[in-house]
């Protein structure tokens, strides 16, 4: 018993920093009917900024939440501005071109990284990376727990803005119906570059509240990058409740699979519910949660 | 869709890079090395090509092969077998070099082999340490490392001898590595009368060890013997001291845990951890000592194993093209038949013994982090601190 509740707590942290991960996926997915191939390697640049900020000037990891994400921010708005944009405007070129131009993104941000720090695996060791609490027998990492409540706070506010605010509701109005939306005087094209930005800044977080437990090199993205689409799959295109489930249940799958079955299949299980999702439930999680 | 821009981009880099340079070094000896310079394993590629090319600039100062340069070329395997393949490809149908070298990781260094073998071209194994890349009666493939099976020898003694544990866990990453290395340390373990109370492969780039890490402690062994790569060697170091897993002795099966980052990453998490390593600088190996001076002080960073296996491959690399009759591939392969040289890994000869072909036999040692720092522990003549057994994990943690 003590084994299964230590597993189910691992997963549902992790859980949802995955979330976290994820719902910058979707919502770009949501706006702009494209998967982004560069999420991960975005989320990396993110964990980069977050590692110069604490060697060169010792800020901790959670201030840099404070930096991080809004330059990830300003950096995915100009993505969508100068570099995926112009694609929509020619007409010859199909739109999955853009999910090409991001797989090129991805390299690109990649092999800048790796030029700029070289290949060296990087960590970021505060006093409380490897602090612990204990709940029963039932140890909990601090910096996990930290980034658990983080993940959920971030996401509460994002929802806010989504269902309360003008520009929130301009999003999801853009996400519905592109056409419809500009008719009744929407901005499309800055809807685009907000939305990527604010995905690039989802993943920016994530990347972030990772630090303190995770280690970053430039290839650190890639792995992120297909966890964020099964997310996104799990959850249903475009929809942020079924990427917070889809998060939770990625991490509690994986955790209790490496338990009960075997660590070496995690990436595994994770593909396996991936197919499950797919052939009985195809629209995701979306179609229990109907939002 | 990804690969093949890739493809198509290095093949347009090799356009650019390499005709022009072919035309103009005619009088070169070539000869080509594969190591990944991208991917994850590009941290131990990096070690090892300057090393590489510290080794060449030093022979060709000194003369280079009978008055000619040698030159080295570097192609990227990226850490993926299928790259390695087309990357020996290319070198040797292309570049038209009389031999190879490098070789990273075993998946990749099989790879290569198999098309070394294949079109008659020697190609000798820097690092790849799976048992069956020289166990395939291979007379092209030659390796200057111990394969995996025996980095656990001097182990064997220091278990049998110190620690005289009862019970082991086995924590590996699932790769031909891996799985190579968990499966001769449980013969190891039957071998000396320890019993193995749980195997247990994992997926490389975890984030949370600790679902297998409860297993463990709940399973509560004496001895856990971990293979795995820098990074997760390190989370699986601190998570264990998260859990307060404390069995006697923790102990790292080579790679990740002899790296200078291994420690920067753990601090007290990795004090006292032991590993079996099959080099370290102050081996009385000619060169050895000098090699690591040199090295630190040139790039600035920390070598080690990985690196004097690079520094060594090309040692011996130049010392069988200066004695090869003629300069191809076949006469190559004589001369490295006849090799008997001292470099700064140890004295190098190919030897047929059990299952292997063309292996070279060295002894393999003990180090263990003692105050941030890794000292040579085992065997007892070489070392350079005593050993701390039996440990206290309480006061290491605290």
């Amino acid at each position: 018993m003590e084994m299964f509740i230590q597993t189910l707590v691992a997963g549902i942290l992790i859980g949802g920093v995955y979330a976290l991960i994820g719902i910058g996926m979707t919502l770009i997915m949501g706006v702009m009917r494209i998967i982004n191939l560069a999420h991960g390697q975005l989320m990396m640049v993110a964990m980069y900024i977050t590692f110069v900020l604490y060697q060169f000037l010792n800020i901790d990891p959670y201030f840099a939440l404070l930096v991080a994400p809004p330059a990830l921010f300003l950096i995915g708005a100009a993505i969508q501005r100068y570099l995926l944009n112009p694609l929509i405007k020619i007409e010859s070129i199909i739109p999955e071109n853009q999910v090409l131009m991001t797989v090129g993104i991805g390299i690109v941000l990649t092999e800048t990284i790796r030029f700029m720090f070289s290949s060296d695996y990087k960590s970021v060791k505060t006093s409380y990376s490897t602090a612990t609490f204990n709940i029963g027998a039932i140890s909990w990492n601090v910096p996990m727990v930290v980034a658990f409540i983080l993940a959920v706070v971030l996401t509460a506010s994002l929802f806010f803005f989504l269902l309360k605010t003008d520009v929130g509701k301009s999003v999801r109005a853009t996400a519905q119906n592109k056409d419809a939306a500009m008719i009744m005087g929407i901005n499309a094209e800055w809807i685009t570059q907000l939305t990527y930005g604010l995905g690039a800044a989802m993943a920016a977080a994530g990347g972030t509240l990772l630090l303190p437990i995770y280690y970053l090199f430039p290839d650190v993205g890639g792995p992120f990058t297909l966890k964020a689409f099964i997310i996104t799959i799990l959850g249903g295109l475009g929809s942020a409740v079924g990427a917070i489930m889809g998060g939770l249940v990625l991490g509690v799958a994986e955790s209790l699979g490496a338990t009960y079955i075997s660590m070496a299949l995690k990436d595994a299980i994770g593909m396996v519910i991936f197919l499950l999702v797919l052939v009985f439930l195809p629209g995701g999680l979306k179609q229990l949660t109907k939002v | 869709m990804k690969r093949s821009f890739g493809c198509a981009f290095v093949l347009t880099l090799a356009v650019f890079l390499f005709i022009p340079n072919a035309a103009l070094c005619q009088d070169t000896v070539k000869v080509g090395i594969i190591l990944p310079a991208t991917g994850e394993k590009a941290k131990f590629g990096e070690i090892e090509k300057k090393s590489f090319e510290m080794a060449l600039e030093e022979i060709n100062a000194a003369g280079g092969i009978n008055g000619k340069k040698m030159e080295f070329l570097f192609e990227d395997d990226t850490g993926r077998p299928d790259v390695a393949r087309a990357a020996a490809e290319k070198l040797i149908t292309k570049d038209k070099v009389v031999m190879l070298g490098g070789g990273y990781g075993s998946s990749e260094t099989f790879a290569i082999s198999g098309v070394a073998q294949q079109n008659r071209v020697p190609f000798l194994v820097a690092t790849g340490s799976d048992n069956k890349i020289t166990e395939m009666k291979w007379e092209y493939v030659f390796r200057i490392n111990p394969p995996v099976s025996e980095y656990p020898q001097a182990l064997e003694s220091f278990l049998s001898e110190v620690v005289k544990p009862k019970t082991a866990a086995i924590l590996y990453e699932n790769t031909n590595f891996g799985s190579s290395g968990s499966k001769s340390f449980q013969e190891t373990c039957n071998k000396i009368g320890i019993k193995v109370l749980l195997t247990e492969g994992y997926q490389h780039g975890g984030v949370d060890f600790k679902p297998m890490l409860v297993k463990v402690k709940q399973a509560n062994p004496d001895l856990i013997y971990m293979i795995s790569y820098i990074m997760d060697a390190s989370l699986i170091m601190n998570q264990s001291m998260e859990l307060k897993l404390s069995p006697k002795v923790f102990i790292g099966g080579g790679a990740g845990f002899t790296m200078p980052e291994f420690i920067k990453n753990t601090a007290k998490a990795g004090e006292n951890v032991l590993s079996a390593t099959l080099w370290y600088q102050t081996l009385p190996y000619p060169g050895a000592a000098e090699y690591y001076d040199k090295f630190v002080k040139r790039y600035n960073m920390d070598t080690e194993y990985h690196g004097a296996e690079g520094y060594a491959s090309a040692q011996v690399i130049g010392d069988a093209l200066k004695r090869a009759k003629a300069l191809t591939p076949d006469g190559v392969r004589e001369a490295l038949l006849a090799t008997d040289v001292k470099t700064v890994f140890g004295p190098v000869k190919f030897v047929s013994y059990g299952k292997m072909t063309q292996q070279n036999k060295l002894p393999t040692y003990v180090v263990q982090w003692i105050n941030g720092k890794l000292e040579m522990v085992w065997p007892k003549d070489v070392s350079t601190k005593p050993y701390v057994f039996p440990i206290d994990w309480e006061k290491t943690w605290k």
